[in-house]
């Protein structure tokens, strides 16, 4: 068996477990932001939507009367002028009919 | 008139809503918000719309990154105009939505709810006080007794006390303007669905114009009523020929001049209203809060939860649950129909006091008909719909969402927030 002889080597590079880890995620970091940004400008996208339905079912909330039929101004309005619901003269004022406009294109 | 413009009466508004060509890029945004398709042009070719198929719910307006769709009727002046008159007696209907948008334009955050503020301004720019609140429950009281007839009639074979015919079910709500003319325009076989109860704002135009003449002690030709809307489809609304009830009654009871007088004389959006606000130097975020005045501004929550999606469904349920019961729903919120789910579907069993039987309920709520509504209505052409009462907004979130509504920056024209980094804008 031949004898070894030394022989220099330079530090080959090397890693370890953790600095691996650590790199891997810095650059997993970097490249998640635009996905970030583009996710936080879409997911904000209904927040208007939710703040404007916040505002009514508040307003809802803080009535004192939350049903129609307790409406004494409506109920006020039927016995003075309009009778009553489906009566002759809703019919009259408060209901309509409709058009098959499909008709029209012909 | 639009030669091409074949789906409307004589007199109304062929299509609210049209493409500025100088301003369109052709980036197609617009298309995945339209309910009908109605857009047409290749991507990257000026867009155009198709007035027929439209329905002018202005959802391509207020989602467009670069602001191309305009509205074609713009009254502003002439309402400013009819405010400064003196004989006139200026009527502003507002609609629930409005009030939670409107602060938007005058710097306070999203949501804010400015009733008391709003009805300040108003008065300070001359307008009397119908709060369309008050035909909302007015709505519910006429399209729910129809629900109930509706039901009853299918349920116990029950007839119509006044001998009139009774519509199937399931019954569609009809407040929505673009809805109606979705069904108008493109399945008149479900045109007996549709509740036959009139939008809340044309109600509204009616009852102002007879029995607001009482209130205002005014002839119903010098009352000038102004629809105030989150939505664009309402301008169309409000124009069709039909809606002048007013004056046929007025006419019938000897109480009306030789000229013809609509129920709601023009319809101002949102939008129009903070532009009509900002002409009058009036801020309305430094403004007095007041009430309305009047009864006609008397409103419960019922009415005030018509601008969201499911808002009709929740009122219609408190109110049918208590006639047919005869005792009030406890808790009054009915959680089921609130929220941004396409369909929300949800049953009720109720005991009928009439009857004295259970009956079963099945109600659904649809908003964006633009992806939703396709299955609800295939399964009801089809003869196989559980539903016995469907509630139908065309614009996603419901009124609060509408096409007549502050632009929000970020909302689904999301583009706006890095618009400014475009070269060519």
């Amino acid at each position: 068996m031949e004898k070894q002889s030394y022989q220099y080597t330079e530090n080959p590079l090397h890693v370890t477990r953790r600095e691996f880890i650590t790199i891997g995620g810095i650059i997993v970091a970097f490249l998640a932001l635009p996905a970030v940004w583009m996710y936080s400008l879409t997911s904000s996208n209904n927040n208007y939507i939710k703040a404007r339905t916040k505002g009514l079912y508040l307003d809802d909330e803080k009535s004192a009367i939350r049903v129609s039929h307790a409406n004494k101004s409506v109920a006020r309005y039927y016995k003075e002028f309009g009778g009553a619901p489906l009566g002759h003269l809703s019919e009259e004022l408060l209901h309509t009919k409709y058009i098959n406009r499909t008709k029209m294109l012909s | 008139m639009n030669e091409a413009a074949k789906t409307y009466q004589k007199g109304e508004i062929p299509g609210v809503i049209a493409i500025k060509a100088s301003v369109c890029k052709g980036c197609d945004a617009c298309k995945r918000h339209c309910p009908t398709g109605a857009i047409t042009g290749m991507f990257g070719s000026t867009h155009s719309i198709d007035v027929d198929v439209c329905l002018s719910c202005g959802q391509c307006l207020i989602n467009c990154p670069f602001g191309a769709p305009y509205e074609t009727s713009d009254t502003v002046d002439e309402v400013i105009a009819k405010l400064k008159g003196s004989n006139v007696t200026v009527v502003g209907i507002i609609a629930p939505a409005v009030r939670v948008a409107i602060g938007e334009d005058f710097g306070l955050p999203a949501g804010s709810l400015v009733t008391g503020k709003l009805y300040g301004s108003m008065k300070k720019a001359g307008f009397e006080i119908f709060d369309n609140n008050f035909t909302a429950d007015l709505t519910i009281m006429e399209e729910g007794t129809e629900f109930i007839t509706r039901a009853r009639h299918a349920v116990f074979g029950e007839k119509d006390a006044l001998g009139a015919e009774i519509g199937p079910l399931p019954q569609f709500t009809s407040c929505c303007p673009a809805w109606v003319r979705y069904v108008e325009t493109k399945y008149p076989a479900l045109i007996p669905n549709l509740s036959s109860a009139k939008s809340p704002q044309q109600m509204a135009g009616a009852v102002a114009k007879t029995y607001g003449t009482k209130v205002w002690g005014k002839p119903a030709e010098n009352i000038y009523t102004v629809g105030i809307m989150p939505c664009t489809a309402k301008k169309l609304e409000a124009s069709r020929p039909e809606f002048k009830s007013a004056y046929e009654y007025n006419k019938k009871n000897n109480r009306a001049e030789a000229i013809q007088y609509p129920d709601v004389d023009t319809v101002l959006t949102t939008r129009d209203l903070s532009r009509l606000f900002k002409k009058l130097k009036i801020n309305l975020a430094n403004e007095k809060e007041t009430d309305g005045g009047t009864l006609l501004a008397d409103y419960t929550g019922a009415g005030t939860i018509f601008g969201n999606t499911g808002g009709v469904m929740e009122a219609a349920v408190r109110t049918a649950y208590a006639v047919i019961t005869g005792q009030e729903l406890k808790p009054l919120e009915f959680k089921p129909v609130r929220g941004l789910k396409g369909v929300k579907s949800a049953s009720v069993t109720i005991k009928d006091a009439k009857y004295n039987k259970d009956v079963t309920i099945n109600l659904a709520v649809v908003h964006n008909i633009s992806e939703n509504i396709k299955p609800v209505i295939d399964e009801i052409l089809a003869g196989r719909s559980p539903y016995h009462f469907i509630e139908v907004m065309n614009c996603p979130g419901g009124c609060i969402n509408g096409g007549g509504q502050p632009i929000n920056k970020s909302g689904s024209s999301w583009l706006g927030a890095i618009k400014p980094w475009f070269a060519w804008t």
